[in-house]
């Protein structure tokens, strides 16, 4: 055949091919940089401890919804109904859980449980029953909300504090524990067969089929997944807020999303990685306390959060186009 | 004048080894189009075996059977003599079956690497992938393979077409089948790369792998092949060892129809006005192209693949935009800056692509709706369509170009393959093109269907249309143009005068550049 | 090669079955009513349904135009709801400020849907981002500007005469209803028999061939973006016009409602297919199954979940995709 053309670095390989998780970090440092920067114009001094605690108290729910909701708009889906697991999840850890050692474990396990049975019945509908994610995630997104309601009609219960100090404790940023661990799995789940096949999957379905990839397994394992990350969101939210709401969870349906962009992954699915949703969880839980110190309007602050999302998206865009015909 | 084919099972010469892949009495129908009509196929361990016949004819579906990529209405399938039931590609590879199918399987936005050894990763701790001795081990395939110039750690995607291909043919060789079965491996790969897959093809039948193909190009086929069997109607007509069968034959065989001169004669060309210039013209992967194209001319453009070619049609279809140079038309420059400006009357350019399925017809909807796509505002009044105008230019085309099928408002999808590329033509007639800009379009056409093409080109060339030809054959287009404009990375390397031009000639210069004929 | 013509050359067939089926879900649902709850389909419970149904409708209208191009729109609520308070507060509930009013408000949507389809179609930004996005823009716009809706002006109501024409009877007919019907007519005669609906239906086929047969593609989406953006801002209007006062979070529900009336009557969710008629009846279904909830005094939290349950069903009764080959 032809003669050998110059290989590239292993390194360029990885920022070509990487561009928009790069482009996430770089967001997330961004914003980092700009937080302290207007926190110490407010506060003269730097954030502290508190701050970090609140922030990645915050930031955490928002994390892990948008890590689930990653697995699953990889395989090329999407799942609406991430916010009424979590109503769901925050309710029932709420309502149920007591201040002893086996009643929290039981319940974190039933709220697993939970997650995954939601989960399964998104995955099957859409992968046996072969409707469209949107649809389907719609719809469960009421009928969890539904749920959710029965559970806990007006907000109130109570989260041991013990289990709010386990999870998001209130003085330490020990949540931060949390976010490296997810980091972990996801570097764990790339790995395994498992994980490779919802790439596959999202790249292209016939393609993962005639390569013996178990395509309907494998979407229904996504939404299970899915499924499970947002039923902890839940109760992660519950632990922060020691209290449950059943319709807080609803805006984190479209945060999570929001995330999840931010982080660089694709909606049509194949390409992304969870680290930049993680990052794109902290990035929009910065904006806002961005927003507070820059003395925003609070009225105002969707219209930040818009304009920002669609930036960052337009951003992406346009590096990539540019690298695209640079290289 | 027909050939009568015999009623019965043709006589096999029989083969020196047992059959490696056998199939018997094999009926396949999609929706109502019977695919497979009692058709049979044998092929033996050490040979090379062609599989030849017209689009439609039924190799690929016979190919996608005996891979396992869906079953059979009915019949059998014997692997080395004993009876399987084939439920899927992945269990046929258990019975050492290996495919390459026409459409990629490749995973685009995974590196080459990753898709080499899907799902037979190298495992480390806890059954976990090493990325590390993924590439290691791609490398190693590839060096086992000849393969130098693909980097493992790419995307699929940034791939050239050529190298997925020979991506996709590394993934199934590598599994070490003992039958191996290709569907038009060639039809994407360009001379150098052909000649890597028939080495490797010599060498797998060494080993006695059992080697069945298809193409159109006949060269090929002749050059390989051990015996060649032919498809037509959904059945095996006949088998013979290559060397008994001439190429006429061969497509007597396959069309049922004795072949007349493969290649018309272009028309002569006298005085013609210019009516296309291309001055300077740069852009993506152009350089600096100048060229006229005059009434009634076909000026064909050879060279590898990849060297410029569909990005310079693209620039005169005002699809890309070009960094430098002018765009003449009829003595005057113009900005195209979309198919619109292209289209429009007065302009009258128009682009026949090669994947007509995809970049050519909506086949979801009516053949009328497809054909007077840009052409509304002449079935319209006011935006309204007016369903009488629309009706008798669709009957126009019907009749001018022998379309088959039922009225103007059978859907695309429904049609053969020929019979789409006429639509597809047909459009671009109702829109009084002038300008015709045809890119590819024979690629995978059955010998039948190529040789109405050529008629059809031919005759618009006559009635003064302006014709921009590209091939993937050389002999095609040495035949049928009265210029041949050879690019070789982006720019002009050659200018080969006709009639009777030498397609080897146009070879060298797409290899060396820089000849003068 | 024997062809055998078979029923699926045939596609409109399958489009118009799906209509009917839509429109028999909506007829059953109003039988069901009845039985369940006498009185239910009576001519003037009849009318009330349709007349929220007409909200849905007029919403669903322009969602169903971006998702026939494979589209969304996910603005739909603050848009409408932004509308709505710049209506009121313009008009200040005088009629001879209606003719600024508005074309004012109407502008305001199609400029945001301008803004929508730019972003989609020459920035290539995903729909769901773009839409999402300028959702939430509008809605910091909205709130801030009118203060969390205490601005002084915010509490005016809708001019007379347009109260009169969407509460009014015209022959015993609502007004509204009247003007839904209107719509109707126009919007499926300009899908079918149109270069406008022919168009839409190329580019939700096969933009990219579509693109290649001369059709400005991006013109087109931008445009429908555009009309999705104006019938938000429509349905503000009518929506004040028709219960009096703005109020905040009152587009929320028409997001869901829009894109599950779509799907319902038949839109396919990835474009190409589909029709307004269908649309209506899918926007009919569901306010009918609404009402028949809440005439059986359902608490909240049952209404949703009958709400995604029923809609699961319809989707498995006939949006099912393609079995993969």
């Amino acid at each position: 055949m032809s003669a050998v053309t110059r290989r590239r670095s292993p390194w360029t390989h990885f920022v070509v091919q990487n561009v928009p998780l790069l482009l996430a970090l770089f967001l997330l440092l961004a914003s980092l940089i700009v937080y302290v920067v207007l926190f110490y114009g407010n506060e003269h001094r730097i954030p502290g401890n508190f701050e970090a605690t609140s922030i990645s108290n915050n930031a955490l729910p928002l994390a892990i919804a948008a890590t689930g909701q990653t697995i699953v708009i990889l395989t090329g889906g999407i799942d609406l109904s991430v916010g009424g697991m979590m109503d769901i999840t925050n309710s029932v850890t709420a309502v149920h859980m007591h201040d002893s050692p086996g009643s929290m474990v039981l319940w974190s396990l039933v709220v697993i449980l939970i997650g995954a049975a939601g989960g399964l019945l998104n995955g099957l509908l859409v992968a046996i029953g072969r409707l469209q994610p949107i649809l389907v995630t719609l719809a469960t997104l009421s009928i969890f909300q539904g749920i959710a309601i029965k559970i806990l009609p007006t907000p109130g219960g109570q989260v041991p504090p013990s289990f709010t100090n386990l999870l998001t404790n209130p003085n330490r940023p020990t949540a931060l524990i949390y976010v490296a661990l997810i980091i972990l799995l996801w570097l764990i789940f790339r790995r395994t067969s498992f994980g490779i096949s919802i790439f596959a999957i999202g790249n292209d379905r016939q393609a993962a089929r005639a390569n013996g990839v178990n395509v309907l397994w494998a979407r229904v394992g996504a939404f299970i997944l899915a499924g499970i990350m947002s039923a902890l969101a839940g109760m992660f939210l519950a632990a922060t807020t020691t209290g449950g709401d059943a319709t807080t969870g609803d805006a984190f349906t479209l945060t999570s999303i929001a995330a999840v962009v931010l982080g660089g992954v694709s909606l049509f699915g194949g390409r992304g990685s969870a680290i930049g949703s993680v990052a794109g969880a902290f990035v929009l839980t910065l904006l806002i306390n961005i927003l507070f110190f820059a003395n925003i309007n609070p009225l105002y602050q969707s219209f930040y959060e818009g304009v920002f999302l669609i930036g960052a998206v337009v951003l992406t865009v346009l590096i990539g186009r540019y690298l695209r015909r640079a290289t | 004048m027909t050939v009568k084919e015999s009623a019965s099972q043709p006589e096999v010469p029989a083969p020196t080894i047992a059959a490696a892949i056998e199939g018997r009495g094999i009926f396949k129908a999609f929706g109502g189009v019977q695919a497979l009509d009692d058709a049979s196929f044998a092929a033996s361990f050490g040979e090379v075996h062609a599989l030849v016949g017209e689009n439609g004819a039924g190799k690929s579906t016979m190919i996608k059977i005996m891979s396992g990529l869906f079953p059979p209405d009915s019949g059998i399938i014997e692997v080395e003599g004993r009876e399987v039931d084939l439920r899927s590609p992945v269990e046929a590879q258990k019975l050492s079956v290996g495919t390459v199918f026409q459409e990629l399987t490749l995973l685009p936005w995974m590196t080459v690497a990753e898709n080499l050894l899907l799902r037979h990763e190298p495992r480390g701790v806890g059954g976990l992938i090493r990325r590390g001795d993924l590439v290691r081990r791609a490398e190693a395939i590839f060096a086992d393979l000849g393969i130098e110039h693909i980097d493992p750690r790419a995307l699929v995607a940034d791939l050239s077409l050529a190298d997925q291909q020979v991506v996709e043919i590394a993934h199934a060789v590598d599994r070490k089948p003992g039958i191996f079965f290709m569907d038009e491996p060639t039809s994407s790969l360009a001379e150098r790369e052909v000649e890597w897959l028939f080495r490797l093809i010599r060498k797998l039948r060494e080993d006695g792998t059992c080697i069945v193909f298809t193409s159109h190009r006949w060269r090929e086929i002749s050059s390989i092949a051990d015996r060649i069997t032919i498809f037509r109607n959904g059945r095996n007509v006949a088998t013979y060892p290559a060397m008994e069968l001439g190429e006429d034959q061969a497509i007597t065989l396959m069309t049922g129809r004795s072949v007349s001169a493969m290649y018309p004669e272009p028309p002569s060309l006298e005085g013609q006005e210019p009516v296309l210039e291309a001055r300077g013209l740069s852009g993506q992967r152009v350089e600096d192209i100048t060229f006229t194209l005059h009434r009634g001319e076909i000026l064909g453009v050879g060279g590898l693949a990849g060297q410029g070619h569909r990005e310079l049609f693209l620039t005169l279809f005002g699809v890309l935009k070009p960094t430098a140079g002018q765009i003449v038309v009829d003595g005057r420059p113009r900005k195209l800056r979309s198919p619109h400006d292209a289209i429009r009357a007065g302009m009258g350019i128009a682009l026949v692509p090669e994947d007509r399925k995809r970049e050519g017809l909506i086949l979801p909807m009516p053949i009328a709706d497809n054909l007077t796509l840009p052409i509304l505002r002449r079935v319209s009044r006011l935006s309204v369509i007016e369903p009488d105008r629309e009706r008798t230019l669709v009957r126009q085309m019907f009749e001018r170009l022998l379309i088959r099928a039922s009225s103007g408002r059978q859907l695309v999808r429904t049609l053969s393959g020929g019979n789409q590329q006429k639509v597809l033509i047909g459009r671009w007639l109702l829109a009084n093109t002038r300008i015709l800009l045809l890119y590819d379009i024979t690629r995978g056409v059955d010998v039948g269907t190529k040789h109405d093409i050529y008629e059809l080109v031919l005759d618009l060339a006559r009635q003064g249309c302006a014709i921009l030809f590209y091939t993937s054959d050389t002999e095609e287009m040495a035949h049928l143009c009265h210029r041949v404009l050879v690019l070789r990375e982006g720019a002009i390397s050659a200018e080969l005068q006709g009639p009777g031009i030498d397609p080897e000639q146009v070879v060298a210069a797409a290899v060396r550049g820089s000849v003068r004929a | 090669m024997i062809r055998l013509r078979t029923l699926q050359d045939y596609a409109p067939s399958v489009e118009v079955r799906r209509v009917i089926y839509a429109f028999a879900g909506a007829i059953l649902l109003f039988v069901i009513g009845q039985i369940v709850h006498p009185g239910f389909g009576s001519r003037n419970s009849i009318q009330e349904v349709l007349v929220i149904a007409s909200f849905v409708g007029l919403v669903a209208c322009g969602q169903m135009f971006v998702i026939l191009i494979g589209g969304i729109d996910l603005s739909v609520p603050w848009v409408l709801n932004g509308a709505a308070i710049l209506f009121v507060t313009s008009a200040l509930g005088q009629n001879s400020r209606i003719l600024f009013a508005v074309p004012l408000v109407l502008i305001m949507g199609l400029a945001i849907g301008l803004v929508n389809g730019a972003g989609v179609a020459y920035l290539n930004i995903p729909a769901v981002v773009m839409t999402l996005g300028m959702n939430g823009i509008m809605q910091g716009l909205t709130l801030g500007i009118s203060n969390g809706l205490t601005c002084s002006s915010c509490a005016s109501y809708a001019p007379p005469i347009l109260q009169n024409i969407v509460n009014g009877k015209l022959f015993g007919i609502p007004g509204e209803l009247l003007l839904w019907l209107g719509l109707i007519i126009v919007v499926t005669f300009a899908l079918g028999s149109t270069t406008f609906g022919r168009r839409i239906y190329a580019i939700g086929n096969n933009a990219e061939a579509t693109y290649l047969a001369g059709i400005r593609v991006k013109r087109v989406t931008v445009a429908l973006y555009m009309l999705s953006g104006m019938f938000s801002a429509l349905a503000g209007i009518i929506l004040v016009s028709f219960g009096g006062q703005a109020s905040l979070g009152m587009g929320d529900p028409y997001l869901f409602q829009s894109i599950a009336a779509v799907v319902i009557g038949g839109v396919y969710i990835l474009g190409g297919r589909g029709n307004y008629l269908g649309t209506t009846a899918g926007a009919i279904t569901l306010v009918a199954l609404v009402s028949v909830l809440l005439a059986e005094n359902m608490p909240d939290y049952g209404r949703s979940i009958i709400y995604g349950v029923v809609l699961l069903a319809i989707l498995l009764l006939y949006g099912r995709e393609e079995r993969e080959a």
